[in-house]
């Protein structure tokens, strides 16, 4: 099984209590079920027989985690209790016990067909998420102004990062040979990208999956402090609310270097950087998944704000700008619109 | 009492509690009991671990207000349903398990700070509430409530509550029932009370310290008032190394009677030093027994307390000075010791023999326990450290370990070894002038000792279980209490 690629974490986490003040669901729902203990000890169940995929509240449960990683990245051995409910899904898939809902998720992110706009070698990858938010899409493309550039821009759908989360392993991999063809046919050398879940799936999962780019890969910040983009104006106070994949699974700090590029003052949101305010987007397509949950997760995050309605926050993705403007109903912007506003 | 599922009368009393907190506050899916079946308890963890079914909860309910709490103990005590409140469930002894199915009151969603009064500098909260956010919420407003516990990731401060819980800075701030200024307690017949809002008066006998301690078993605790503290300007920690545990914890207990006040003090048997601090420091301390301590408050007393504390240190006791370095290894670890790598799991079996005694005890009282387990139980190590030390005495953390190896595979054969240890561990500690225990509590784990440890005053304390709780639907079987 998949699991058993992560004995380390299912056999430690299973009796530990260390990080259950920042298992977010388990915070906002008041439950055992979603922490790393009970799902660990419901996973190592299934060696015993005490539990099993049949269970459909089980896999309910597994696939209600909202993957934030904020439990790895505290944990002082870093057990990886979120690759554990990564390999745990895909488990469920093989045995075929996903949920209806999961299937019918991953048959929408199966489908793919790369566009590319433009010409040239370097290239900046518009994930749906982003592109639904036009603002965004404004501010990337007089970013892209500023630092004197026209990347081919490329969309069209999935990468494989929403079927990896989904646990559905063989189609992810499928769908990162074919966005790595694409590439090699574009000629792209660089490849930008904004969604920090691109990012993870680019520099993290392609690698595990054997997948060879043939481009290097930047997350924008790092493009725009390279290309050495000129900010005119400070973008003053903000709350920058540090992001699941940057911060907990290794990404990179470019977009606190950014920040500082931006002359920002960072505040501290809410009452502790160590607390989790994330609202599921390590899980890629939670507010898909779990609306309900995202909501309230949202609502969580917006009471820790300090001054909700004034406080400027600034978040990596466009999905968690998405849901805290419309759950937690804040005033929320991604790093690349306030990058933008510096010009 | 096991109420069948696929009875009517289980659905007829889903609907009941459905309309106080919900639908979907009411869980009865497999995967929700389950994770109501394993506390911190080591036999439920080595039960699960063999594949054993653990007691599980028939209803896991999810109240918001007190409100709530008072209807479900209402509805509890018109069928005689078993409740069981849950904080975090990381209690030691057992407390939370459902042992007779019935309700388990999961008490997270009532996690609201309610008030921060910074005149009185109290802090009122729902119990449910986890300690580490309440802390954080403290914190935000300048404050501490200094109570800092190992577990203050994962548990209530209702479960500390219940259980008389303590923190690392327990010399100074006290234990739990030293924080507290008054309750809200709903009591097992559904009533909501409220205890008198300060800790000193002599109206009466103090109502607050007798639900403090009581382990769900008189009613469910929830709303607090604690008293909280402003941040330290300074808070400075210092450490030594002493040639054997004896000299250390002559030089400590001349600390407390020069009545200087020091917030934290631990002290490691010359093996836990050994073996553990060691390993979690990353440093090798290869010889003789860790002692560490720290002052806060006001910087210029710090540094008068600390000037006088190393006199004592390296004066008569001469005392090897780590410095400030080595205290605040200490310090910035204190939670490590408890992560898995530097804390035992199963397979292992482990138990925490918590003990409290006088000054004029403690000694005899670790070395008897020593004795027990070196001798009796070979395959065991034994291990000690002195956690929190009061004006008159301190409490032992002596902690038996069998490697995995050693324990039957068999799950019947486990317990038996496991609870053979305890009776006879605590037995030799108890005729040492030894106090089981000083803050993990009783619960299922401790409770066949309740009638040696009480005498003649077991039947007070059951009296007025029964009267509070004339049907004994409140966490049955625990605290050597009568099950049902
Ligand atoms: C890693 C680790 C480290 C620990 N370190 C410490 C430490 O430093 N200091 C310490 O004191 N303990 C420590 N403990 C033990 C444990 O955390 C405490 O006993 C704690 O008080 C339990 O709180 P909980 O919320 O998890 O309670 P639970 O385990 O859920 O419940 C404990 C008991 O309290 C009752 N209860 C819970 N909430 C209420 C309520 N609102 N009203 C009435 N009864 C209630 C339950 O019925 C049960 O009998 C540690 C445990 C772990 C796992
Ligand atoms: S991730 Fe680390 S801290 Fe969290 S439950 Fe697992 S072992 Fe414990």
């Amino acid at each position: 099984m998949h699991i058993d690629k992560f004995e380390e974490a299912m056999m430690n986490c299973r009796f530990c209590f260390m990080c259950r003040h920042l298992s977010t669901i388990g915070q906002v729902r008041g439950t055992e079920v979603d922490t790393p203990r009970i799902r660990a000890a419901m996973l190592y169940g299934l060696r015993t027989g005490t539990n099993s995929f049949d269970d459909s509240d089980f896999v309910e449960a597994l696939y209600r985690q909202e993957l934030s990683a904020c439990c790895v990245h505290h944990c002082v051995n870093h057990y990886d209790e979120n690759g554990l409910a990564l390999a745990a899904r895909a488990d469920v898939v093989e045995a075929g016990k996903a949920p209806e809902k999961v299937q019918k998720l991953a048959k929408k992110y199966g489908k793919s067909a790369f566009t590319a706009k433009g010409k040239g070698d370097l290239a900046y990858f518009l994930d749906a998420t982003t592109a639904a938010d036009k603002d965004v899409v404004a501010s990337v493309k007089r970013l892209f102004a500023a630092a004197k550039a026209t990347p081919v821009i490329i969309e069209g759908g999935s990468i494989g990062k929403a079927l990896k989360v989904l646990g559905y392993l063989p189609e992810a991999k499928a769908a990162a040979e074919a966005f790595a063809a694409f590439l090699a046919e574009k000629g792209v050398k660089t490849l930008v990208v904004s969604n920090p879940a691109a990012f993870d799936a680019l520099t993290r999962d392609y690698p595990a999956f054997g997948v060879k780019l043939p481009c290097k890969v930047l997350c924008l910040s790092s493009y725009l402090l390279q290309a050495k983009v000129a900010f005119k104006k400070p973008a003053g106070e903000v709350y920058y609310l540090a992001d699941d994949f940057m911060r907990n699974y290794d990404g990179c700090e470019c977009p606190e270097k950014l920040l500082k590029a931006l002359k920002a003052t960072n505040l501290p949101f809410g009452t502790n950087d160590e607390e989790s305010y994330c609202c599921g987007e390590g899980a890629v397509v939670f507010d898909e998944l779990n609306p309900a949950l995202v909501k309230e997760l949202a609502a969580y995050v917006a009471e820790r704000a300090d001054h909700p309605k004034t406080d400027r926050i600034v978040v990596l993705s466009a999905y968690t700008k998405k849901v805290l403007k419309k759950y937690g109903k804040l005033d929320v912007v991604t790093m690349d619109e306030l990058a933008a506003a510096c010009l | 009492m096991k109420i069948k599922e696929d009875s009517y009368m289980y659905e007829m009393i889903r609907t009941e509690l459905t309309d106080v907190v919900g639908n979907e506050n009411v869980d009865t899916k497999f995967a929700d009991k389950f994770g109501h079946s394993i506390d911190y308890y080591w036999i439920p963890e080595m039960w699960h671990d063999r594949g054993r079914p653990c007691p599980k909860p028939d209803f896991v309910v999810h109240p918001k207000t007190t409100a709530e709490v008072a209807r479900i103990m209402k509805i509890a005590n018109q069928y005689k349903i078993p409740v069981v409140p849950w904080g975090g469930g990381s209690g030691s002894q057992g407390g939370a398990l459902p042992i007779y199915n019935g309700i388990v009151l999961d008490m997270k969603r009532m996690n609201r700070i309610v008030k921060i009064d910074k005149q009185a500098l109290t802090v009122t909260a729902q119990t449910g509430i986890i300690t580490k956010h309440l802390e954080w919420g403290c914190n935000k407003a300048g404050l501490s409530t200094m109570h800092l516990p190992a577990s203050i990731a994962c548990s209530t401060i209702g479960g500390f509550l219940a259980h008389r819980g303590t923190g690392v800075l327990s010399t100074k701030y006290g234990k739990i029932e030293d924080m507290v200024m008054s309750l809200e307690v709903v009591t097992p017949t559904g009533e909501i009370i409220r205890t008198l809002p300060v800790p000193r008066h002599a109206s009466g006998p103090d109502l607050t310290m007798l639900f403090l301690g009581s382990e769900g078993t008189l009613g469910v605790i929830t709303e607090v008032t604690l008293k909280v503290h402003p941040q330290p300007e300074s808070r400075q920690f210092r450490a030594y190394i002493f040639k054997d545990f004896h000299t250390a914890m002559q030089a400590g207990q001349t600390l407390m009677r020069s009545r200087l006040q020091p917030c934290a003090m631990r002290l490691y048997d010359e093996t836990e030093t050994k073996t553990h601090v060691s390993k979690v420091f990353g440093i090798d301390l290869d010889k003789g027994a860790y002692l560490v301590f720290g002052f806060d408050g006001r910087k210029d007393i710090v540094d008068l307390q600390m000037k006088h504390a190393r006199e004592i240190m390296e004066g008569e006791f001469k005392g090897k000075d780590l410095g400030s370095k080595g205290g605040e290894w200490w310090w910035e670890n204190k939670y490590k010791f408890f992560y898995p790598g530097y804390m035992f799991h199963v397979p292992q079996a482990f138990g925490t023999l918590d003990t409290v005694a006088d000054f004029s005890h403690i000694e005899n009282v670790y070395w008897a326990m020593k004795k027990v387990v070196n001798t009796e139980f070979p395959d065991a190590r034994f291990i000690g450290h002195f956690s929190h030390w009061y004006d008159w005495g301190c409490m032992l953390y002596a902690r038996f370990i069998f490697p995995g190896d050693k324990v039957p595979p068999n799950a019947e054969e486990a317990a038996a070894l496991y609870n053979a240890v305890w009776d006879k561990a605590i037995r030799a500690a108890i005729r040492e002038g030894g106090v089981i225990n000083e803050h993990h509590g009783v619960g299922l784990k401790l409770g066949r000792y309740m009638k040696d440890l009480y005498g003649k005053a077991m039947p007070v304390l059951e009296g007025i279980k029964q009267k509070l709780d004339p049907n004994g639907i409140m966490n049955p079987g625990k605290m050597g209490l009568a099950g049902c």
